[in-house]
């Protein structure tokens, strides 16, 4: 008898990682610096120079500004106009978001087909963006001002002045209007982009299965969009947390400086009221607070989302 | 595998350090100044101004031109704001290291005068206007062209016919029966608006008055013997009574500075109180009626005219970094005294100055008479040299008293304003 012994089996190591050479770390440093030196400058740098100059008394002139610690962002707390600007921001910012997630959403809803019509629509919807946001608030100060193109229509057939800018509220709601107005068409541009990228296949079954338009679009389309969606919030969002320039031109943040924002405090602190070290102070509170929105949305909406995909 | 990125974090502190070190002109006193000399023994000298619609680019590349042609070696680069205004660019400048070497528009205060270089020592600086009042701690270190006057009410003279009224009204008392008359015929009594316009306009309305109350307002105000909203409530309790009345317009703050003006110069309100350089702006208008002006009324008892509102008109300064001091001194002092230059310069912005004739619209003639029947010039607003208030009460106190506007009494408003100075105190 003859025994056979099975030869063992040919063990090979798996391929580890390739072997690193000297030169390859240096190909990498190269390739990343140029991104990494852009991402210092205009990230890292500026952040870190408001982190310091909001620890100092700097006036914008001085050239030894003495550092005060923590001074500043204890009178942040006891500051009234910080509150009540904080408390226009985060209105323009939650029914600005609101606003322009709605109309965005809406539009690219109804432009969504391939035409020439939709085409031309598209542009029309996008051109107020295109405008800058102080041509956007002249105009619009031109037609909706006391003495503007609406106020004369309207006294002519002999009614009463509409204090679009001279009533707190009206201010107010007038901004966000013009903000929106402004703004909406990039969420229609995105929200496009989202549609276009819900599986067709998933539509037409629900169509075979006896959907209706609505039911398609409220059970196949919104959750297919939730991605989008999610961007859109954020990118609004953090856009009108920031809203200044808009501010200076519509309505120089009155009247009574009820229509102050943040953003605009900060810029006013820092140079007309020669405050820098202050106004880096808020800079830094506005940025850690967007930063948290942000964070807390962006959570909020992926646990949604994954409730949907679930 | 060890992550590339800590290896990172030193090359980005490097690149901070190194930045924050190459970019923070406003944190050394460096000579750090951009101008210079170029090759061929050529100096430039940077001025940073205003630029207005009457001060346009143009103007000031024109207005630096004769100086040029007389000084071959001096090139004047004239250059306009990056940020909202000279206020904005100027610290922005400083900080990246950047100074011009002449800026315009600002005046000095405590924050501004250790950046700047002290004139006093030039002999032709303390003759300029208003330069001696402007002077902190008895050195000069702005100088001016002229005057502006601030305490003015033009008027429509077809509005104050038609009204009844013959002649303009010299106190309060008669403002407000002259204002009654003008209600009763049609007219909105008197043209305010939003922007900074409504906290100006009162300012520049109860200057004569309150000069003759509290002579040293400003200083008393800085030193903390006087309280500033508690010593101007009888005027917010009296504008108020304005409000309620009709006599100025309750949805004016939705009106720009510009709209405000342009209501006035087509004929929709009767009284229009603002600045000398109002003027300028009146002799490109075309209107089918006459404008007239008067001096601030003043309260009841008390000296008519009265102390008349002036600040510097275009200031400029020299800053203490300039590498190119002799050439900087040389421009500024030709701005403020060459007889051409400053005939100029009071031409195009609406401005005055004593013993200087120029070619006058009926309106600017009778606003110098003004200027020189007035007894003496007070600070506005904010003030200046000694007599500064905290920067930015002008527009604290122009955001104050808008709160008249929507619901806020005038002992708030006025409390608002003792808050404001209280806490930059």
């Amino acid at each position: 008898m003859t025994l056979t012994r099975e030869a063992p089996p040919v063990v090979t190591k798996p391929p580890g990682p390739p072997k690193r050479r000297p030169r390859d770390g240096w190909a990498n440093a190269i390739m990343v610096a140029p991104a990494t030196v852009l991402y210092v400058v205009m990230l890292i740098v500026p952040v870190a120079l408001a982190l310091y100059l909001s620890l100092t008394d700097w006036d914008g002139f001085s050239a030894n500004p003495a550092f005060v610690g923590a001074a500043n962002y204890v009178d942040l707390l006891d500051d009234p106009e910080l509150r009540r600007a904080a408390l226009v921001t985060l209105l323009v910012a939650v029914a600005g978001t609101a606003g322009l997630n709605l109309l965005g959403l809406g539009f690219a809803v109804l432009v969504n087909g391939a035409s020439r019509a939709n085409t031309f629509f598209r542009i029309v919807l996008f051109y107020p963006h295109v405008l800058s946001a102080l041509v956007v608030g002249f105009l619009w100060s031109a037609i909706l001002g006391t003495n503007g193109a609406v106020n004369n229509l309207v006294t002519r057939w002999g009614g009463e002045v509409l204090p679009f800018l001279s009533d707190p509220t009206w201010a107010t709601i007038t901004m966000i209007a013009v903000l929106v107005w402004a703004g909406f068409g990039v969420n229609v541009v995105l929200y496009l982009a989202g549609l276009q990228a819900v599986p067709h296949s998933l539509v037409e079954a629900a169509r075979i299965d006896g959907a209706t338009r609505w039911q398609v679009f409220r059970n196949v389309t919104l959750p297919a969009l939730g991605p989008s969606v999610t961007v859109n919030i954020v990118l609004s969002l953090v856009t009108l947390l920031k809203t200044y320039d808009l501010v200076v031109s519509l309505t120089a943040g009155g009247p009574a400086g009820q229509t102050q924002t943040v953003a605009y405090l900060i810029l006013w602190n820092s140079f007309h009221d020669a405050r820098l070290g202050f106004g880096s102070a808020q800079s830094v509170l506005l940025m850690l607070v967007t930063g948290a929105l942000a964070f807390v949305v962006t959570k909020l909406r992926r646990r949604g989302e994954l409730a949907v995909h679930q | 595998m060890r992550s590339p990125r800590p290896s990172l974090v030193p090359a980005a502190l490097g690149c901070l350090l190194l930045l924050t070190g190459c970019g923070g002109g406003g944190f050394s006193d460096s000579e750090g100044s951009q101008a210079g000399q170029s090759e061929g023994g050529q100096v430039t000298v940077r001025m940073l101004v205003n630029i207005t619609p009457n001060l346009t680019q143009a103007y000031w590349d024109g207005l630096v031109k004769p100086f040029e042609q007389a000084n071959p070696g001096i090139d004047v680069k004239v250059e306009a704001p990056t940020g909202k205004g000279v206020a904005d660019t100027l610290p922005q400048q400083l900080a990246a290291g950047n100074a011009p070497d002449v800026v315009e528009t600002l005046m000095a205060d405590e924050t501004l005068a250790k950046q700047m270089l002290d004139l006093s020592d030039q002999p032709w600086a303390k003759d300029t206007p208003l330069a001696q009042e402007a002077a902190l701690g008895g050195r000069i270190y702005t100088v001016g062209v002229g005057v502006q006057a601030q305490s003015l009410v033009f008027y429509n003279k077809s509005a104050f016919d038609k009204a009844g009224i013959d002649k303009p009204p010299a106190t309060f008392e008669e403002l407000e029966a002259a204002m009654g008359k003008l209600k009763a015929a049609g007219w909105l009594p008197l043209q305010t608006g939003g922007d900074f316009l409504t906290g100006l306009q009162l300012l520049q309305l109860t200057n004569p008055s309150r000069a003759q109350q509290y002579p040293t307002w400003h200083q008393d105000i800085k030193a903390g013997k006087l309280k500033a909203g508690e010593s101007m409530l009888p005027y917010l309790e009296r504008y108020q009574t304005w409000i309620d009345k009709g006599y100025v317009d309750k949805n004016a703050l939705g009106l720009k500075y510009a709209d405000a003006e342009t209501a006035f110069l087509s004929g929709k309100s009767a009284m229009y109180v603002m600045g000398s350089w109002f003027t300028a702006a009146e002799s490109k208008a075309e209107k089918d009626f006459e404008i007239g002006v008067f001096p601030a009324p003043v309260a009841k008892g008390q000296q008519y005219p009265g102390p008349q509102g002036a600040t510097m008109a275009a200031p400029y300064m020299i800053l203490k970094s300039t590498p190119n001091k002799d050439a900087a001194v040389k421009l500024v002092q030709w701005l403020v005294t060459d007889p051409e230059a400053v005939k100029s310069q009071l031409k195009q912005d609406g401005n005055f100055r004593t013993g200087v004739e120029r070619e006058f619209t009926p309106l600017e003639r009778q606003v110098q008479e003004i200027l020189d029947a007035a007894p003496s010039g007070v600070p506005q607003g904010e003030g200046y040299g000694d007599a500064t208030l905290p920067k930015g009460f002008g527009a604290a106190w122009n955001t104050e008293i808008q709160g008249l506007y929507v619901g806020k009494s005038p002992k708030e408003v006025a409390e608002g304003v003792d808050r404001w100075v209280d806490g930059r105190s």
